[in-house]
């Protein structure tokens, strides 16, 4: 459905540089009308920072910008806009105490008389956009109250109602559930048939072959290569982003378990609202062995995970660790007894995005030998291995001393695994490990955990992905309302955890 | 799920109500025993605050949690107070509570702090903490009687205070949003700043005789036909044209903050710096236009203090009254009516605690700490939870 004359945007050249980091070297990119233009590229390959100068965010230092073949010179979102840019942040760009439609007029409002806010204008303006483009949404919801996949079509909705013709979404389907996603792509096949065009930017392969035309691919700051989607395989794009053939499963021996490491016996969560979550919950996780918990998100995971780390205390039931009552430990005393954690958010939980990486590595033991004698922290030690860390973990972008905050959202999630793995925890709870992660990091990370399963540590993983639960556990519990309503063997195929996480009701799930 | 959330909604209105009734019969327990009614038999207030503590405690049971202790803690309140007013001398009691020049005196010693905290909240919805509302205040309360003085005109001094208070403001805005400084260091700063600038041309202009007695004040409203030494005539009679125009303040923040598309980009500044600017709102702008409003408010207060109510300068005069306006801001939730009636609130209490001397001066000292305990209570989430911008103290960084 593209049509193939004139791009409706090109870059040509655009060279970015932050203190150290080449992060876009002579990057060229065009962009058709009516077509959807997947970005793709390693965890800091430069995606993010390209999309970010072309809606104004940063400044390039070299290469100019056309749009519909003329010079474009963009210095703040406000030009971006103007001209017709619209763009979906890898972290949305709400308010969370405002409204829906608040946060869609911010800064174009409709005004009675030139002076007062007109909401019902407003609100009136979203629905119908909402209804042009078939998405339901509530324009007097507040942003914090809707679901992660409702706010994403709010921040499409921004773009929308500021007249965008070109939309960037810079990794939209992280966030999002299954189910979500096929929604997502329902809508930009109505956004392209509208006229639209659109940049995708995504880590997984196989949404990118479903809804792209064309595909670029970067490495290290450069263009690799833009090629159409007729002929492209995963195995290609993966081989382009790496530079190397790149695992898509891992392999692994069959699982030899040895003792029960975590227990858990009707445990019950009540979470933040009160609701109970986590409704007698049990299972156990053998030393060697790998569970994975699979469900559609919001179905008590969080709650879980918070319980089995001292985050949260549990209302009811039981959790042992190697045999110990950890039912109403401290998250403290869960890190002292082996219990290492790879939260879900990594902004929220696993990172001080302030601190330095050298700080963020040593967040639980600073105040331990060797890292510290006497109440003092050894600067030396700290750095030593802070840089063995992220020489093993091949974290890019950063050196000891960098704050976490300068890195690429994938970097940042090395690091938590870095710090967590290389504590050498008893039990590991992973959760969405992957989340955000380019191909090759989540072979690497995949391969870390099948490693630490094979040193005789047990781990749980936490995961809405399928195609990860389904390559690395060596036993499956769905979840589903927060009770555990399945167990299977990792031979089960995609359909039948399908059908156990939707409830047992038959609905496609992935 | 929005019809299941109204009908939780409309359930959970019954106890809340009832908790409601209980303080505003709490509060009765107390005006009872006080002229006009003076009740003298103890039962009065003992039975009627009675009656708003088992309101509060069935609330309780309904699990209306904060709002139902609150009831319970008026009804007790009230039992005290109405048990100590019914022991008291009738006498005393008549020259104390004269609800016509209390409600008057109310509203004089709380339109500085009304000023100040209006302009306070206008920059924490920006984001910016301004601990230099007291140094901004105290400007306006000696550049106002300079003003006044040298040109010979109260309307001049506004202006003047207006200027002062809008150049301490930049400066400070400077410091905390360019150079990203420590918005409690530099608010600090400012305050010791505004203290040694006043206090040296103080010296400087008007040295030992203080400023002259022949000061231009800002006009009090005289309303014909509202005499003295009747309610009204003592309560609105005779106000001052600041404190009217604090009426016009209070509604001109309260549409400007909330229905106007500025108010809206002005807290989205405040709640998530980095979203407002991806629609293309410029933070520091946003931010320098709302510390200088503050600052002109805060000033405004000052000058009123000083060329409107007490017709002289002296050194340091504010004495904190910044810092309770920065309390009322907190107190009032960041809103433009909140922030106000938290300032009446704190003006009530110094109204009375002046009044409260007949009885002894150590009690009435004593009573000038209420409107701190009040703020503690307050930020201690016990009236409602006080929930602050999202993105309040943190200076930001463009990209
Ligand atoms: N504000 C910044 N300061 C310094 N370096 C930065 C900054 N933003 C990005 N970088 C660096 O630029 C490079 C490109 O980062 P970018 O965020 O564009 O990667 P990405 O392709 O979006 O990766 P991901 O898939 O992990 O999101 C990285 O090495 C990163 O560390
Ligand atoms: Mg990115």
């Amino acid at each position: 459905m593209a049509d193939t004359a004139t791009p409706v945007l090109e870059l040509r050249g655009i060279t970015k540089r932050f203190p150290g980091v080449v992060a876009n070297d002579a990057v060229d990119f065009d962009l058709r009308k009516g077509e959807v233009h997947a970005l793709l590229g390693e965890n800091g390959a430069g995606k993010s920072t390209l999309m970010n100068i072309l809606y104004g965010l940063y400044r390039h230092d070299e290469g100019e910008i056309l749009l519909h073949g003329k010079p474009l010179d963009i210095d703040s979102p406000h030009e971006a806009i103007a001209a017709g840019i619209g763009m979906v942040h890898q972290h949305f760009m709400l308010i969370p105490v405002m409204t829906v439609a608040e946060n869609i007029v911010l800064a174009s409002e409709p005004t009675r008389g030139n002076v007062l806010l007109d909401m019902s204008a407003a609100e009136q303006r979203v629905r119908e956009l909402a209804e042009r483009f078939k998405f339901r949404v509530d324009p007097r919801a507040r942003v914090e109250d809707i679901t992660v996949g409702q706010q994403q079509r709010v921040e499409i909705l921004k773009a929308l109602y500021r007249n965008a013709d070109i939309l960037i979404l810079d990794e939209p389907t992280a966030v999002l559930t299954p189910q979500e996603a096929i929604e997502l792509f329902e809508i930009l096949k109505e956004l392209v048939a509208h006229g639209m065009s659109v940049i995708f930017i995504s880590h997984k392969l196989n949404e990118v072959l479903e809804i792209a035309d064309r595909i670029t691919v970067l490495r290290r700051g450069k263009t690799v290569a833009t090629v159409p989607r007729e002929g492209a395989t995963e195995a290609d794009l993966a081989r382009m982003m790496v530079g190397r053939d790149v695992l898509l499963r891992v392999e692994k021996q069959p699982a030899s378990t040895g003792e029960t490491l975590l227990h858990v016996e009707g445990l019950r969560v009540v979470d933040d609202r009160g609701l109970e979550a986590v409704r007698d919950v049990s299972l156990e996780v053998r030393a060697g062995e790998i569970v994975a918990i699979a469900g559609v998100d919001g179905n008590g995971q969080t709650e879980l995970i918070d319980a089995l780390t001292g985050l949260r205390r549990p209302a009811e039931g039981r959790i042992t660790v190697g045999g110990r009552e950890m039912t109403h430990a401290s998250a403290h005393q869960f890190l002292e007894e082996g219990v290492g954690h790879i939260p879900e958010d990594r902004h929220r939980r696993g990172l001080v995005l302030e601190f330095s990486l050298a700080e963020n590595l040593v967040l639980h033991d600073y105040a331990k030998r060797p890292y510290a004698t006497r109440g003092f922290m050894s600067p030396r030690r700290v750095l030593d291995k802070a840089r063995r860390l992220l020489e093993q973990f091949d974290v890019r972008g950063g050196t000891p001393s960098t704050p976490a905050s300068a890195l690429s959202g994938g970097n940042q999630q090395k690091v938590v695994i870095a710090r967590e793995v290389d504590r050498d925890p008893r039990v590991l709870i992973a959760a969405q490990p992957t989340r955000g992660l380019d191909v090759g990091a989540i072979e690497f990370v995949h391969r870390r955990l099948v490693e630490q399963r094979d040193a005789g540590k047990a781990v749980l993983l936490i995961s809405l992905e399928l195609d990860e639960v389904l390559s690395l556990a060596d036993r499956i519990l769905v979840i589903y309302e927060g009770r555990i309503v399945g167990e299977f063997g990792p031979s089960v195929t995609e359909e039948e955890l399908g059908i156990a996480m939707t409830g047992g009701r038959r609905e496609a799930v992935a | 799920m929005n019809a299941f959330a109204g009908t939780v909604d409309r359930y959970a209105q019954t106890p809340r109500r009832v908790a409601w009734a209980g303080i505003v019969v709490g509060t009765l327990a107390f005006w009872l025993a006080l002229p006009p009614v003076q009740a003298r038999a103890p039962w009065v207030p003992i039975v009627v605050g009675l009656l708003a503590v088992a309101c509060g405690i069935w609330a309780l049971t309904r699990d209306v949690g904060r709002l139902a202790w609150g009831a319970v803690a008026v009804g007790l309140i009230g039992i005290g107070l109405g048990v100590l007013a019914t022991r008291s001398s009738t006498g005393h009691l008549g020259s104390v509570v004269t609800w016509g020049s209390l409600i008057g005196s109310t509203l004089v010693w709380a339109t500085p702090l009304a000023y100040a905290a209006v302009g306070g909240m206008v920059n924490e919805r920006s984001g910016v903490v301004n601990i230099g509302l007291e140094g901004m205040m105290l400007a306006g309360a000696f550049f106002g009687c300079l003003g006044a003085d040298k040109f010979g005109s109260w309307e001049m001094g506004l202006l003047i205070a207006a200027a002062g208070g809008a150049g301490f403001a930049l400066l400070f805005a400077f410091f905390a949003i360019h150079l990203r400084a420590d918005q409690i260091v530099g608010g600090t700063a400012i305050n010791f700043l505004a203290l040694g600038v006043t206090g040296y041309f103080f010296i400087q202009v008007y040295g030992q005789n203080g400023t002259p007695g022949d000061l231009p004040r800002i006009p009090n409203v005289n309303i014909g036909g509202l005499h003295e030494h009747t309610f009204f005539g003592d309560a609105i009679g005779h106000l001052n044209i600041m404190i009217w125009a604090s009426f016009v303040l209070l509604i001109v923040a309260h549409v400007g903050l909330f229905h106007t598309p500025l108010g809206l980009r002005l807290r989205a500044v405040g709640e998530h710096p980095r979203a407002a600017e991806t629609v293309g709102i410029s933070v520091y702008a946003t931010r320098y236009v709302a510390v200088t409003i503050s600052g002109i408010l805060a000033a405004l207060g000052g000058a009123y203090l000083s060329i409107g109510f007490v017709g002289s300068f002296g050194e340091n005069m504010t004495a904190g009254r910044g810092f309770i306006a920065l309390a009322a801001v907190i107190f009032g939730n960041w809103r433009p009516f909140g922030a106000y009636a938290a300032a009446i609130l704190f003006g009530a209490s110094t109204a009375l605690s002046f009044r409260l001397a007949v009885y002894s001066d150590a009690a009435s000292v004593l009573f000038q700490a209420l409107p701190y305990v009040l703020t503690l209570i307050a930020v201690a989430g016990v009236i409602g939870r006080s929930i602050p911008p999202a993105a309040v103290g943190r200076p930001y960084t463009k990209q």
